[in-house]
């Protein structure tokens, strides 16, 4: 397989089973670069299982992906310093700052001195909207919002080319949920970045995403959002034709262009 | 110099022309490149940035770093052709570093005060402990006074948990040290054809002192560390609140349980740990010094006392008493973090076994001096 110039994620045949329950069968999709890719589904159609096997986390039964032209082995570190990850819960280390947390991947993947590395933390954590004030933290002492946008800052920690988000605005109130919705599409277009996420948030779907997967039937259906909303897959019909996404879908378009 | 960085002087400035790429992995190299430059006489500095291929925030971050040290040192800085993307990334670097401003203490050291804070440890731990004890004391009495309200089935699986499970590593425990002590009393008392005393001195030592203790300082590091990381992770996730606001008192659910379990598996596991002791000093008598079953169980009959095997039987409470209150009191301590539950398991068995220690000696001198 050759993956084209300009897929930064390429996925074949990927199969995972968990005993006789299958969860992806020939699964295949591509991440275009520059892109923010939104991926969704019901319950059990295995949004985590495809997260966690693009990034090493989990060794699918079959199938061959490969992230930024390097093949992903399970458990295997891939191509860790150009990719960011934001878990759902944070995961920011508890004994460490905020500060610490940011500093830590940098420290670890260069000699840089100490100023220079204290620097480039900063840097990020102000990137993420937070003061100092909040760098001096310990993770257990920030509100949810915070925590997300500090374990972003340790994403971004060291430039990566492909940000995985997983959940992004799960636990945030609308108000939180729609400035971290923000801070992404800054991002985004600010960085050069790539952004694959896993939502529940029909409002961060529409709002930031270019193109949406969803996971049906095993397998995956990619389509950009104006043409996957009259996609014929019932399952998709029925998630575009909730009300809430409706509304989503109404409050996007009315939005100015920004 | 290198592909990345090329420095040219022309009439009265510093040309530095860049190129390649610019970005995080490359780092290293490129702050020692940049840190090589020295503009010496020249009053400008220029960075020529058409050449550069990729660049990241990292990169912009040390150039524009580098171009602050040179204004500080007098030298006049001058960024040219940047492709659009390239000036976004420092335009933002500039944003953001004008809005950071410096907060005291935050990148200072903290003064340590090592006497200070030694003695708030002493008072907070002593006033917490009396709190823990005073806590089940009153849910004992609870207890009692309203049975239902003890968590029987827990108690009778923490029995289970601590006493029953920890029964063959205690035994076998036991058993080597009473080989052991069997063996090093009888090298001594041979020298006077006295080897028969070595019943004496292992069934003493056994049944007043090392059972109890080898049974207490296992289970200590058996069931102190596990009390103190279920309830530490229990207060993690909030177990521990949720039944607080069930109206359930978490010292009643999970403390009580965790206390009077231990207090009733420790004596049981006291006397498995002095049979088996004792089965060892009589194995090596009967094999190595010619003292058989017989005239082992003879000599023991005479030497020891119920008195003796009560010694031992009655500090097995008050030592469960203590590894159970210390693990369970620094399991309800833990707060925030997963490094913080891994240092009060520590504590809790340090703790429990050093305290297992001084109770010992004091029983010893107590009992020494009322002739028990």
């Amino acid at each position: 397989m050759v993956a084209e110039a300009n897929h930064v994620i390429s996925i074949r045949g990927l199969v995972n089973r968990f005993g006789k329950q299958v969860v992806h069968d020939d699964l295949n999709l591509d991440v275009i670069r520059g892109e923010v890719l939104g991926i969704v589904g019901g319950s059990g159609t295995g949004k985590s299982v495809l997260l966690r096997s693009i990034l090493g986390l989990h060794g699918p039964n079959a199938g061959r992906i490969e992230v930024l032209g390097e093949t992903i082995h399970y458990q295997r570190p891939g191509p860790c310093t150009r990719w960011g990850v934001l878990f759902q819960g944070g995961a920011l280390l508890s004994g460490l700052t905020v500060q610490e947390n940011v500093e830590l991947p940098i420290a670890l993947h260069s000699n840089l001195p100490v100023e220079t590395r204290r620097e480039l933390a900063v840097l990020k954590i102000f990137m993420v909207g937070l003061d100092l004030t909040a760098a001096a933290k310990y993770p257990n002492e920030l509100s949810g919002g915070m925590n997300k946008r500090a374990s972003l800052a340790r994403a971004l920690a060291l430039e990566p080319k492909v940000l995985f988000l997983d959940e992004p605005t799960a636990g945030l109130d609308p108000i939180s949920a729609t400035q971290f919705d923000d801070l992404i599409k800054y991002l985004h277009a600010n960085l050069d970045l790539t952004i694959v996420l896993v939502t529940h948030d029909v409002d961060t779907l529409f709002s930031i995403c270019d193109r949406v997967a969803v996971l049906v039937n095993k397998g995956i259906i990619v389509d950009t959002l104006d043409r996957i909303v009259s996609h014929p897959d019932p399952w998709i019909q029925e998630y575009f034709g909730d009300p809430r996404a409706v509304r989503a879908r109404r409050a996007t378009k009315q939005r100015p262009v920004d | 110099m290198s592909d990345y960085l090329r420095a040219e002087k022309q009439d009265g400035e510093l040309q530095l022309n860049l190129s390649g790429d610019w970005v995080f992995e490359r780092l290293n190299m490129l702050q020692t490149l940049l840190d090589e430059i020295d503009p010496a006489a020249q009053q400008r500095v220029r960075f020529n940035c058409g050449g550069l291929e990729n660049f990241d925030l990292a990169g912009a971050w040390i150039l524009y770093d580098k171009s602050m040290d040179l204004e500080e040192q007098g030298v006049t800085t001058e960024f040219e052709g940047f492709k659009a993307t390239h000036f976004r990334f420092l335009q933002h670097i500039i944003d953001i570093a004008a809005r950071k401003e410096y907060i005291p203490g935050f990148f200072d050291p903290q003064p340590h005060h090592y006497w200070r804070n030694g003695i708030r440890t002493l008072g907070k731990n002593t006033i917490d402990a009396v709190d823990s004890v005073g806590l089940i004391a009153r849910s004992v009495l609870d207890g009692i006074v309203r049975p239902s309200r003890l968590v029987i089935g827990e108690t009778i699986r923490q029995v289970h948990a601590t006493g029953a499970a920890a029964i063959p590593i205690v035994s076998v425990i036991c058993f080597l040290m009473g080989v052991v002590l069997a063996f090093q009393s009888a090298q001594q008392l041979e020298q006077f054809g006295a080897h028969i005393f070595m019943v004496d001195l292992v069934a003493n030592s056994i049944f007043r002192e090392l059972g109890v203790l080898l049974a207490a300082i296992m289970v200590a590091g058996r069931s102190g560390s596990a009390f103190a990381a279920a309830l530490g992770t229990m207060k993690l996730t909030e177990e521990v609140d949720a039944l607080r606001v069930l109206g359930l008192n978490p010292n009643q659910i999970l403390v009580i349980p965790r206390v009077l379990g231990l207090v009733i598996a420790l004596p049981l596991l006291t006397v498995f740990a002095d049979a088996a002791g004792l089965l060892g000093g009589a194995f090596i008598g009967a094999t190595v010094l010619n003292i058989n079953a017989l005239a082992f169980t003879e000599r023991l009959a005479q030497t020891i006392d119920v008195n003796d095997v009560l010694v031992g039987l009655t500090k097995a409470p008050v030592f469960a008493f203590l590894i159970a209150v210390t693990g369970t009191l620094r399991g309800m301590q833990v707060q925030g973090s997963a490094e913080e539950l891994g240092r009060l398991t520590t504590v809790a068995v340090v703790q429990s076994i050093f305290l297992i220690i001084v109770a010992d000696a004091i029983f010893t001198v107590v009992y020494s001096r009322i002739g028990f």
